[in-house]
C-alpha cells in the first residue's frame, strides 16, 4: 500500500500498461509538450501532469503529441485501434467532445455493431471534466450523461486513487471502447493504493458508507460530498448507504436495487443540469424496478438548468454540495406517509 | 370630518381590464365587519366574492349592478363604522378621486397582477369566509389558481388550505402530491443518537458475488476466489457456488499417480532389479508389518471448519494451506497433549520425544518417502504448509538430506487426493504410530434431530501395541478429533 | 512499367465487377428490392482499382459512403457484400451495417462510412499501424469530404507525424447536389493538400494506367518514410448521389456524354487492345464471367438467411 494522488496513479498505470503491452500507444495535445519549440520535448508532460516521463521512456512512436485537432486525435486513435494497436487518446477538456463527437458517437461506438461483430476497437478515451476551478461554461462541464446514453461505449468515472488504478488498468485492457472520465478537481486527491497490478471489474459499485435509511448514489467529485453529508447525518442518527457507482455503463444495477430495497429512500447526486441526465436515468430505473420498496419520492440533487457560471459564488451555487445533499436527505426523511 | 376611503374595482389576473358588479351584498349605510361578504364581482373569467378587509360602512354605493367598470374605477365610498359623513363630503371625495394607473393595484383592495397572487387572498378570504359563514366546510379555490385538477378536487373535498403550499410543479404549480402531503401530519426529523456508518468489510468488496452466493459459500466452505462467475458481468451466483460444492477437498479431482515405468510388450515379462530405495522400503516395511503388533483406531472427523478457515485464508492472503497441513498441526498439538503417543520404539526402550517431529508421506516417482517436519508443535499451520512444500520439492528432486527423512516420532499419510475414502497405513519403524487420512466426502449426519450434510474425512491411527495401548491411542484420537473439528484451537 | 497479362486481366476483372455490381444494384433498387440509402460508384472504377491493385491485406483503406467500389477492389467477398446490401444475416456485417457500413477488417478494409469526412482521421490512425508494418494507409475522399474539417485535421496530423498515408481525392465534380466549382474554394484539391505540407499529384481518374502509375510512385514515396501524399483524380459518377436522386443538377445530355466519352472500362479496353496486350475476346470472356458472378450473387442474396429480432442487441460490446 502507498498513499498517492489520482494524477500520479494515472501516469503510473499508463506506464505499467505501456510497459506490459507494446501495442499500447498514447495520443493527445501536449501530452509530451514542447515539440517544435525552443524548450524541447517534455516541456510539460501533459497539462494535467498525467503523462510525465512517458515520452522519455517510450519515445515518439508511442507517446504522440498532436496538433489541436480533436477529431483527428480520436479518429487516429480509432483507426490505430482497429488495425491492431491499443490506443489511449486524451481530450484535454471533456467540453471539447463537441469538436470530435462524430468520431466518438458515429464511429468508435458503432464499429463493432455495424461491422457485424467482426471488428475490435480497444480504444480508451480519457476526458477531463468537472467544475470547481472557475473555468466557466466551456471548460467545466460533465458529459457522462451524454456518453452513457450511447450504446457501444463504456463509461468509467473513478473517485479515488485506488479505484483509478484498477479501473484504468481495466479500461486499457478492455477490448471495447471506454470513455474514462477524470475529474479535474480530484487529481490531487490522495488515497491508499494497493501495490502490484489489479483490475476492477466494470459495473461494480463501491460501498462508501453503510446505513439503513437512505440510499445515496454518486459519482466522481460528488462522492466525497455525499460522504461528508452522510457523516453529518449519522450524527443525527440517520444512516446513509452511499454508493460510488464507479462506472455508469455498465451500471451496477444490482447494488443500487439491493440498497433501495433495504432503505426505501433514494437520493441521487449528479454534477449536471437536471434534464435527461444520469440522475433522471437512475431515478427511472429505480422507480420502475423498485417502486414497491419506495417510501418517499426520489430526491435528485443536481445543478440547475443553466451553463456553468464564472464568478466564484455563482459556480459554488451551481454545484451540488454536502449541504444540499443533507437538506434533500431531511426532506426524504420527513416525507409524510399515509 | 369622516375619513373616507375608496373602494375600487379590483384587478384579478393580468388580463382583467374591467368587472361587473353582479350584486351588492351590503346595503348602503349598513355597517359590515372584516370578512363579511360585501359584493359579487364578475369578470369574463370568474365571479368572485369580495370580502371586507376591515370594518366599515358604505355611505354611498356608486357602481350599479350589471354595469361594467374598468379596473381601478371607484365603485363605492367607504367610511369607518359609526361615522355618518354628509352627502357633501362624499361628493367632494368622489369628485376628487383619481383612478390609479389601471395596471397597478389601487387603494382599498388588493389588486393582483398574477393569478397565483390572486389565488392567495382569494383563498385566504375564502377560508375566512368559510370560517365566518360557517355554512359549509367546502373551500373554494379560484378558477385560475395554479393547481392541477386532481389536486384541486382533493383540496376542496378535504378542506385543505392551499395558501401555505409551495407548489412543486413547474412555475410553482401545486400538484396532487403537494396537497396530499399537506393533508398529513408533519414528521419531525433528526435529533437521534449518532450511529456508525463505516461499511462492513464484505459488502460490495473485491469478490463480485451475489449476497446469496456469499452465504452459500460460507455455509459450504467454498472458496469464492476460485470460482468463475456465470452471472451478469462475471458475477458469481448461486449456481456457480453449488457447482463447486459438488467437488470435494482437495481442490483438484482425485489424481492417479503416473506409473513409474511403461508397460512391457504384450505377452512378455520384464525383470528389473529393485533400486536401493525400493529395497530399503521393502526391508523396512516388511520388518514393520511382521514384527510390530499393529492395531487400528478409526475415527470420522468433520473438516468443514478447516475448509472454512481455508476460505478465509484464501480471501485474506490469496493462498491457503491444504487440509493436510491443518491435520499435521492438529497431530502436533495432540502429540504434546499425549506424549505417550509421541514416541519411538527401540527393542526394550521407548524413546519419548519433547517435540512433535512429524513425518509426512510424499509419493515421488521413485517411491514413497517421508520427510520430517521438525517441531511441528512450534510451527503455525502456514509455516507447516511452507515447510512441507519445501520438503516435497526436495523429495521429488532427490535432494533430501538423511536427517530430513530419518527419525521422527509420528507420521501422517494422506491418500485423500487420490480418492481413497479410508485406509490403514503401515507404521514406519522406529515410530510408534502413523495416521492415515482419507478424502473428505459429503455425508449425511444428524445435527439436533435433523438430517444435515457435513464434509467427513476418515482417519485411521495405526499403533504399535508394544508401546501404545488402546485407551492411550483412543485418547489421542479423541483429542485429535476435537482439534480438527475446532481448528480455532490450532492457533497458538 | 508494363503490367503482365495476368495483372491486366485482373485489373479489368476488378473494374468490371464493380461496374456490373453497381449496375445490377441500380436495377434491383429501382425494383424496390433494397432498403435504405445506396450510393453507387459506377464510373469511378479506375480510381479504386488503380489504387488497390498495389495493396495487400496489411495495407489499410478507409472508404466513404460510396464504398462498394473500394470494398470490391480491396478484396472483399462480392457475394458477402451483396448479401449485406440485401440485409441478410449472411452478409459481411450480418445485416447490421448495410451499404454504407460494409467492412472487412481482415483484408484491411476499415469500413465504408456514412459520415462525410470521417474516414480521413481513421486512415491516419491506420497509418500509425502501417508505419510499424512497412505498409501504407489510404484515405479515400470525394470532392465533398475534401471540405470537411476532419479531412484538414487528418492531413495536418499525417504531415506532422510523417505517416505513410495517401489521401486519394476522387473528384467526380459533385458533392451531393452541388458542383465542385462552387464548393471547393481552392485552385484544386491537390494544391490545397500541397499547402498542408505534403506531396500532391493529379491524375486522370478515367485512365486506369494513369492512376496506377501515379499511385506506384506515391506508395514508394510513402514507404520510403517521406510522410503522407495526396492525389486528385478527375473522374465521373454515372448515377446520382444516391439512388433516387433525380439529378437535376446535371446539364442536358451530360449523363449520355460522360457514359460515351468518359467510361474507364471502354478506355481500358481500347488501350490494351490497341497496344496488343489483350484481345477483345479476352475482355468479352471476363465480361461474361463477371455478369454470371453478379447474377449468382443476387440469387444467393435473395435466398440468404434473414436476421431475427434476437440479433438486434448482439455485438454491441465484446463483453458487458
Amino acid at each position: 500500500m502507498a498513499t498517492k494522488m489520482i494524477r500520479d496513479v494515472i501516469v503510473e498505470t499508463i506506464d505499467a500498461e505501456m510497459g506490459r503491452d507494446p501495442d499500447v500507444i498514447m495520443l493527445g495535445e501536449d501530452i509530451v509538450g514542447g515539440n517544435g519549440s525552443a524548450g524541447g520535448p517534455e516541456a510539460i508532460g501533459g497539462i494535467w501532469s498525467t503523462s510525465t516521463g512517458l515520452w522519455g521512456k517510450y519515445g515518439s512512436d508511442r507517446v504522440i503529441d498532436t496538433p489541436i485537432s480533436e477529431s483527428a486525435i480520436i479518429g487516429a486513435a480509432a483507426g490505430a485501434s482497429l488495425s491492431g494497436k491499443r490506443a489511449i487518446a486524451e481530450i484535454m477538456f471533456a467540453d471539447f467532445i463537441g469538436v470530435c463527437l462524430d468520431q466518438i458517437w458515429n464511429q468508435v461506438a458503432k464499429f463493432r455493431y455495424m461491422f457485424g461483430g467482426k471488428s475490435r476497437c480497444p480504444v480508451t478515451i480519457r476526458m477531463i471534466y468537472g467544475a470547481g476551478f472557475n473555468a466557466a461554461a466551456q471548460h467545466s462541464q460533465s458529459i457522462h450523461g451524454m456518453v452513457t446514453a450511447m450504446p457501444g461505449l463504456k463509461v468509467v468515472m473513478p473517485a479515488t486513487p485506488a479505484d483509478a488504478k484498477g479501473l484504468l488498468t481495466a479500461a486499457i485492457r478492455d477490448d471495447d471502447p471506454v470513455i474514462f472520465l477524470e475529474h479535474k478537481a480530484l487529481y490531487a486527491t490522495k488515497g491508499e493504493v494497493p501495490d502490484g497490478e489489479y483490475v476492477l471489474p466494470f459495473g461494480h459499485a463501491r460501498q462508501v458508507t453503510e446505513g439503513d435509511d437512505i440510499t445515496v448514489l454518486a459519482t466522481g467529485l460528488m462522492v466525497s460530498f455525499a460522504e461528508t453529508a452522510a457523516r453529518n447525518l449519522a450524527e443525527e442518527g440517520i444512516g446513509c448507504d452511499v454508493l460510488d457507482l464507479r462506472t455508469t455503463s455498465p451500471l451496477d444495477e444490482e447494488a443500487i436495487l439491493d440498497s433501495v430495497e433495504r432503505t426505501g429512500r433514494l437520493l441521487i447526486v449528479d454534477e449536471s443540469p437536471p434534464r435527461c441526465g444520469l440522475a433522471t436515468d437512475l431515478a427511472a430505473i429505480v422507480a420502475s424496478k423498485a417502486f414497491a420498496s419506495l417510501k418517499a419520492p426520489i430526491e435528485m440533487v443536481t445543478a440547475p438548468h443553466s451553463p456553468i457560471p464564472f464568478a466564484r459564488e455563482l459556480e459554488s451555487a451551481w454545484l451540488p454540495s454536502s449541504d444540499k445533499i443533507e437538506a434533500a436527505a431531511l426532506r426524504l426523511m420527513s416525507y409524510r406517509r399515509g | 370630518m369622516a375619513k373616507l376611503r375608496a373602494f375600487t374595482m379590483p384587478k384579478w389576473g393580468i388580463e382583467m381590464t374591467e368587472g361587473v358588479i353582479a350584486e351588492w351584498m351590503i346595503e348602503e349605510g349598513k355597517p359590515f365587519s372584516k370578512g363579511d361578504l360585501i359584493a359579487l364581482i364578475e369578470t369574463d373569467k370568474i365571479t368572485n366574492e369580495v370580502q371586507a378587509e376591515y370594518d366599515g360602512v358604505f355611505p354611498r354605493l356608486i357602481a350599479a349592478t350589471g354595469e361594467a367598470y374598468p379596473v381601478g374605477a371607484l365603485i363605492a365610498v367607504v367610511a369607518e363604522p359609526g361615522e355618518t359623513p354628509d352627502a357633501a363630503e362624499v361628493d367632494a371625495f368622489v369628485a376628487g378621486f383619481k383612478p390609479a394607473d389601471a395596471s397597478t393595484a389601487s387603494k382599498g383592495s388588493k389588486g393582483a397582477t398574477e393569478p397565483a397572487k390572486a389565488a392567495e387572498p382569494a383563498a385566504a378570504q375564502a377560508a375566512a369566509a368559510a370560517a365566518a359563514a360557517s355554512a359549509s366546510k367546502a373551500i373554494s379555490i379560484p378558477a385560475d389558481a395554479n393547481i392541477s385538477p386532481a389536486a384541486r378536487a382533493f383540496a376542496e373535498e378535504h378542506g385543505i388550505d392551499i395558501s401555505g403550499i409551495a407548489g412543486s410543479g413547474r412555475g410553482g404549480r401545486i400538484t396532487y402530491q403537494d396537497v396530499l402531503q399537506a393533508s398529513r401530519p408533519a414528521v419531525s426529523v433528526g435529533g437521534g443518537e449518532p450511529i456508525d456508518i463505516t461499511p462492513t468489510a464484505n459488502r460490495l468488496d473485491n469478490v463480485f458475488a451475489s449476497p446469496l452466493a456469499r452465504r452459500l459459500a460460507i455455509e459450504h466452505g467454498v472458496d469464492l476466489g476460485g470460482i468463475t462467475g456465470t452471472g451478469p458481468r462475471g458475477r458469481i451466483c448461486k449456481a456457480d457456488v453449488l457447482a463447486k460444492v459438488a467437488l470435494v477437498e482437495p481442490e483438484t479431482a482425485p489424481v492417479a499417480p503416473t506409473p513409474a515405468f511403461a508397460r512391457p510388450a504384450a505377452g512378455t515379462t520384464e525383470i528389473v532389479l529393485m533400486s536401493p530405495m525400493r529395497k530399503a522400503i521393502a526391508r523396512s516395511l516388511s520388518l514393520s508389518k511382521s514384527t510390530i503388533p499393529h492395531f487400528y483406531l478409526r475415527s470420522r472427523v468433520r473438516i468443514d471448519a478447516i475448509l472454512g478457515l481455508r476460505t478465509q485464508a484464501k480471501a485474506a492472503t490469496g493462498e491457503a494451506p491444504s487440509v493436510n497441513d491443518y491435520i499435521v498441526r492438529a497431530c502436533a498439538l495432540a502429540l504434546t497433549k499425549h506424549p505417550d503417543v509421541n514416541i519411538q520404539v527401540h527393542a526394550d526402550e521407548i524413546h519419548r520425544f519433547g517435540s512433535a517431529d512429524i513425518a509426512v508421506a510424499v509419493a515421488t516417482d521413485k517411491g514413497l518417502i517421508t520427510p520430517i517436519v521438525h517441531g511441528a508443535d512450534t510451527l503455525s499451520v502456514a509455516a507447516i504448509s511452507r515447510e512441507i512444500k519445501t520438503l516435497a520439492e526436495k523429495a521429488w528432486a532427490g535432494r533430501l538430506q538423511p536427517e530430513e527423512f530419518q527419525g521422527g516420532s509420528f507420521s501422517v499419510s494422506n491418500l485423500g487426493m487420490f480418492g481413497i475414502d479410508q485406509f490403514d497405513a503401515i507404521i514406519n519403524p522406529p515410530q510408534g504410530a502413523i495416521l492415515a487420512v482419507g478424502a473428505g466426502t459429503r455425508q449425511p449426519i444428524e445435527i439436533g434431530n435433523a438430517l444435515a450434510f457435513a464434509t467427513i474425512a476418515e482417519l485411521s491411527l495405526s499403533c504399535d501395541h508394544r508401546a501404545i495401548d488402546g485407551a492411550v491411542g483412543a485418547a489421542f484420537m479423541r483429542t485429535l478429533k476435537e482439534l480438527i473439528e475446532k481448528p480455532a484451537l490450532l492457533i497458538g | 512499367m508494363q503490367l503482365s497479362r495476368e495483372a491486366l486481366l485482373r485489373a479489368y476483372r476488378q473494374m468490371k465487377t464493380i461496374r456490373a455490381f453497381e449496375d445490377r444494384l441500380h436495377d434491383e433498387i429501382q425494383a424496390g428490392e433494397i432498403a435504405g440509402f445506396t450510393h453507387l460508384y459506377a464510373g469511378q472504377e479506375a480510381c479504386a482499382v488503380g489504387v488497390c491493385e498495389h495493396l495487400g491485406s496489411q495495407d489499410y483503406i478507409v472508404s466513404t459512403h460510396r464504398g462498394h467500389g473500394h470494398c470490391i477492389a480491396k478484396g472483399c467477398d462480392v457475394i458477402g457484400m451483396m448479401k449485406e446490401i440485401y440485409g441478410s444475416r449472411e452478409g459481411l456485417c450480418k445485416g447490421r451495417g448495410g451499404s454504407m457500413h460494409i467492412a472487412d477488417i481482415g483484408v484491411g478494409m476499415l469500413g465504408a462510412n456514412g459520415i462525410v469526412g470521417a474516414g480521413a482521421p481513421l486512415a491516419v490512425g491506420a497509418g500509425i499501424s502501417a508505419k510499424g508494418n512497412g505498409t501504407v494507409s489510404i484515405a479515400f475522399s470525394g470532392d465533398g469530404a475534401c471540405n470537411q474539417g476532419t479531412t484538414f485535421e487528418a492531413m495536418n496530423l499525417a504531415v506532422v507525424l510523417k505517416l505513410p498515408v495517401i489521401f486519394v481525392f476522387e473528384n467526380n465534380h459533385y458533392s451531393e447536389h452541388t458542383g465542385v466549382a462552387y464548393a471547393v474554394g481552392a485552385e484544386s484539391m491537390a494544391a490545397r493538400a500541397a499547402a498542408f505540407g505534403m506531396r500532391a499529384e493529379k491524375a486522370d481518374g478515367i485512365d486506369f494506367f494513369a492512376v496506377f502509375e501515379a499511385m506506384r510512385e506515391l506508395i514508394d514515396y510513402c514507404k520510403a518514410g517521406n510522410g503522407p501524399a495526396a492525389i486528385e483524380l478527375d473522374t465521373e459518377r454515372f448515377f446520382g448521389h444516391f439512388e433516387g436522386d433525380p439529378q437535376r443538377y446535371r446539364g442536358p445530355g451530360e449523363l449520355d456524354r460522360i457514359r460515351a466519352e468518359r467510361d474507364c472500362l471502354k478506355l481500358f479496353r481500347q488501350k490494351v487492345t490497341e497496344a496488343g496486350l489483350l484481345e477483345g475476346k479476352d475482355i468479352d470472356a471476363l465480361d461474361e464471367e463477371v455478369m454470371a458472378l453478379i447474377d449468382r450473387a443476387v440469387v444467393e442474396a435473395k435466398a440468404a438467411e434473414r436476421p431475427g429480432p434476437e440479433h438486434v442487441v448482439e455485438d454491441v460490446y465484446i463483453s458487458y
